[in-house]
């Protein structure tokens, strides 16, 4: 239908057509930037973000190269040297020192910035996929499939999860991608619980409804109708998931069962050096305040987004 | 020692048939099981003593290498109780070592009708009955081991009445323990913290002589490691003075040789490859490796006196192979027991880190072990000619007349380089100050019955685990060894800190002029915890049951009695590979 309209006068212009169309996006962005918090994460977050991307620029040496035999007076397990702050000129300056082979531990830090952030998205978004798509089927088609699918998740979620990553990955073998793999099965049920209890909400709303009045297939009505409004609490859980998912794999790597030396790894490089705790601290201060600053940004920021995205908290 | 019926039976058997055969007018042949009594050395009792001998059926040919008819690699030929408080070992050849053998905890001796019990209901593993300072009074498992002063100890007693094992794989840990006073001592202090406890007056370390030897070991079966000249790449491609320097506990030294130079005739014959990266290279690319190949780095991450750091040593050797040889390692850690295992097996496909600590300070000890004819298959098959001069070199009278042998062993060892010996580490213990008699053995077997902690009555010793099992004949862990030794005692032991053989069961053990038959005289008045009492025929059960892989009471925790064949050469009916 084609409708030819006349121009409406100024003074008589709805004031709502004059704002511009809400976004969910836009507000949550804005709810977001509203929540102090939520930025101190959100800054935080996009410093590591461009630490881990400008990795190489940033580090000043070559994570995985031993200093000793290379650099004059370096020894394994030197302290921290800033000439700035007066450590002797003819000591090779390292501004987080070196580790048990002689490496240099800030470059290594950088660099494993790169591994957790990457660790992190990850992993959750595997486990975010799946949990998904298992939470949708059965929140949506119910009955048997329902019960079969919680009951499988219910299975998983009764161990504890770093004892199952720890058998899982036990099954499939040391190593980073094997470790990701496992906290991201670990971490499925709760997605798939998260998404199934939007899906049993949704399901039932009108305009689900109407779609399937009109005719729509129980397919199309999940893959377009369903599963796009129920995001919503599914990114805060995974917001909040990668700073779970960073602590899970770092532990692994701690007890040597994830990333394997000799990548610059927070969690490995922890574990390795644990013996050395009271004479040379500093291996161990330096990338356990990363883990700590890093899981921090992705809780702040996961608490901001629950609380820009809840309508019971909009302001 | 209580009444044993089977025997009293087989004695009257016996009894019967000598005077049958002799009413017949032949001679009486011995039984194999009951050697003709001999006069007894102490006053008769109510029941006579049956001596005992091994083998009880057949006879080792040594000339022939056979035992019934099967082959036989082993040294022993026979042993014999000559009466309540004799025995007579007779060799297949000389064995200067033997002193030296039988003072190594393994071969502890246990009574005989306790051994027929709790060998056979597999009770043995976990509950000692030895005739040491100590018994053991618990056993938590996963928590604590304590032991107490046995009181019917034949020597001096115990200056402390209890003595408490407990472990923890962290060296950081134990350190915590002794300095909060949780412990008064404790095994192998992380390097890093050698000067803490040094500067600390209230705690006093003692430094272990590096009585051991660090090495990376390759397989031949596995290629490019079938290639002698990429095993003599990799010989000459690692800087171990780097290693020693940077990684390795103040005492340690570069390896000159397999075995420590303490030892006599340990570094005979020409010393270890220098660091020499430009003939590596050239060696990889005669060998058809111009640029490098992958392989893997194999090991366990457990501390132990001879590997202090074994992932920071593990990827420095990563380190050194990219980029000295463009060898490209990944580091595979294993589970300690697996990874022993495997190596063991023979299914450590690239190189592998590993090492050794003394037992008792013989070359034998070392070579022997992991290039005899009785060693395990982790450096794949045996280099023959190296077999044949340990061979050579066990049966010299003296160290002189063994000497040319060893030398000849060393020089086919760097020839062939099965292994890489890196390092021998200086280690030690560290107790609080106050403990007198406080030290650390070479060998690992501190005593802590000399030991006296102020006015405590328990010592807390915290090593690096927990004993599988202290039935330590079927033990080949330090960690058990040092438990089995405060309770269980041999023929001889180790002097208190130090190497030198000296008789404990025994008040001596002497050899005939050629070192080949060892007779050993037994202390009086010992009795086990139990209350039994020591005499020959414990002394031949107790080697019988490890050296017959068919005997009855050959179990344990799980019956590989892995120090027997390869300190005395192998079984009788040794099972099948």
């Amino acid at each position: 239908m084609t409708a030819t309209v006349g121009k409406v006068p100024d003074a008589l212009a709805d004031p709502l057509a004059a704002q511009k169309p809400s976004s969910l996006w836009r507000d949550t962005l804005w709810n977001i930037l509203r929540q102090r918090s939520a930025v101190v994460g959100l800054t935080f977050l996009v410093f590591l973000v461009a630490v881990a991307v400008f990795a190489p620029v940033i580090a000043t040496y070559n994570p995985n190269e031993p200093m000793i035999g290379v650099q004059a007076g370096a020894k394994v397990r030197m302290p921290p040297c800033i000439h700035l702050l007066g450590c002797p000129a003819n000591l090779p300056q390292h501004l987080m020192g070196l580790d048990g082979n002689g490496r240099d531990v800030f470059s290594r830090v950088v660099y494993g910035a790169r591994v957790s952030l990457q660790i992190g998205i990850l992993t959750v978004g595997f486990a975010i996929i799946l949990g998904a798509l298992i939470g949708a089927i059965a929140g949506y088609f119910a009955g048997k499939t329902d019960n079969v699918l919680m009951r499988l998740m219910d299975v998983v979620l009764a161990f504890p999860s770093l004892l199952l990553a720890i058998a899982i990955v036990t099954v499939l073998g040391q190593g980073l991608i094997n470790a990701q793999l496992a906290i991201g099965i670990v971490a499925i049920p709760v997605y798939a619980r998260v998404m199934r209890a939007s899906v049993l909400s949704i399901r039932e709303q009108e305009f689900v409804a109407a779609s399937r009045a009109l005719g729509e297939s129980r397919g199309g009505i999940l893959v377009r109708r369903v599963v796009p409004n129920a995001l919503t609490p599914l990114i805060v859980q995974g917001t909040l998931g990668i700073a779970a998912a960073i602590i899970d794999v770092a532990a692994l790597s701690f007890l040597g069962l994830g990333a394997q030396p000799p990548l610059a790894e927070w969690g490995s490089m922890i574990g390795i050096e644990r013996n050395a705790v009271f004479a040379a601290p500093h291996l161990i201060i330096f990338p356990g305040l990363a883990i700590v600053v890093t899981c921090l940004a992705f809780n702040l920021l996961g608490d901001g987004v629950r609380d820009a995205l809840d309508p019971r908290l909009n302001r | 020692m209580p009444g044993r019926p089977w025997r009293a039976r087989l004695a009257a058997l016996g009894a019967g048939t000598a005077i049958l055969i002799a009413a017949c007018g032949g001679a009486a042949s011995p039984s194999p099981t009951q050697a003709p009594t001999q006069a007894p050395t102490q006053a008769p009792s109510a029941t006579p003593f049956e001596a005992m001998s091994y083998p009880t059926a057949g006879e080792v040919d040594c000339a022939a290498g056979t035992y019934n008819g099967k082959p036989y690699t082993g040294m022993i030929k026979s042993i014999k109780a000559l009466d309540a408080k004799t025995v007579e070992f007779t060799l297949c050849g000389s064995d200067p070592a033997f002193l030296s053998k039988v003072a190594f905890s393994p071969f502890a001796i246990n009574d005989t009708a306790y051994l027929e019990k709790a060998a056979a209901d597999g009770s043995i593993v976990r509950n000692p009955n030895g005739t040491g300072p100590y018994k053991l009074k618990e056993w938590v498992q996963g928590d604590h081991i304590t032991l107490e002063a046995n009181p019917t100890y034949w020597g001096t007693a115990p200056l402390v009445p209890e003595v408490v094992f407990k472990w923890s794989t962290e060296a950081a840990q134990r350190l915590v323990e002794l300095q909060s006073g949780n412990a008064d001592g404790i095994d192998n202090p992380g390097p890093t913290d050698f000067a803490t406890i040094a500067n600390d007056p209230n705690l006093k370390l003692y430094p272990r002589e590096g009585l051991n030897v660090f090495y990376v070991g390759m397989n031949n079966t596995y290629p490019p490691f079938d290639n002698e000249k990429v095993r003599q790449a990799v010989a000459m491609g690692i800087d171990r003075q780097r290693i020693v320097d940077n990684f390795m506990p103040p005492g340690s030294t570069v390896a000159s040789h397999f075995t420590p130079c303490a030892i006599p005739n340990g570094c005979v014959g020409p010393e270890w490859y220098s660091f020499d990266v430009a003939a590596a290279k050239k060696l990889l690319a005669e060998a058809g490796f111009p640029d490098g190949f992958q392989t893997t780095i194999h090991l366990r991450d457990v501390v132990r006196g001879y590997l202090a750091q074994p992932v920071i040593v593990a990827q420095d050797i990563q380190a050194q192979l990219k980029t000295n040889l463009n060898i490209e390692a990944k580091i595979d850690v294993q589970e300690s027991g697996t990874f022993i295992d495997n190596a063991d097996a023979g299914k450590l496909d690239g190189i592998h880190l590993l090492g050794w600590g003394a037992d008792y300070p013989d070359v034998t000890n070392f070579l022997d072990y992991h290039f005899g004819a009785g060693s395990s298959a982790q450096f794949g098959k045996k280099y023959p000619d190296i077999v044949a001069a340990l061979q050579e070199g066990a049966k010299g009278a003296n160290d002189d007349v063994r000497k040319p042998a060893y030398e000849q062993a060393n020089t086919l060892i760097k020839q062939h380089v099965p292994m890489v010996p890196i390092s021998h580490a200086g280690s030690a213990t560290a107790f609080k100050a106050d403990v007198e008699g406080a030290h650390s053995s070479p060998l690992t077997s501190e005593v802590f019955s000399v030991m006296k902690p102020g006015d405590r009555s328990q010592l807390v010793w915290i090593q690096n685990g927990e004993p599988a099992g202290i039935y330590c004949a079927d033990e080949t862990d330090g960690e058990a060894l040092r438990v089995c030794e405060q309770i269980t005692e041999a023929l001889y032991g180790f002097e208190v800190g130090g190497t030198k053989a000296i008789p404990v069961l025994a008040t001596a053990c002497t050899p005939n002029t050629d070192l080949a038959v060892w007779t050993c005289t037994l202390r009086d008045n010992v009795t086990f915890a139990d209350g039994a009492t020591l005499d020959a025929n414990d002394v031949v059960l107790s080697y019988a049951v490890q050296w017959d892989a068919a005997h009855p009471l050959h179990k344990g925790r799980d019956g590989s009695f892995t120090y027997f064949p390869s300190l005395w050469g192998g079984f009788l009916n040794p099972p099948a590979q």
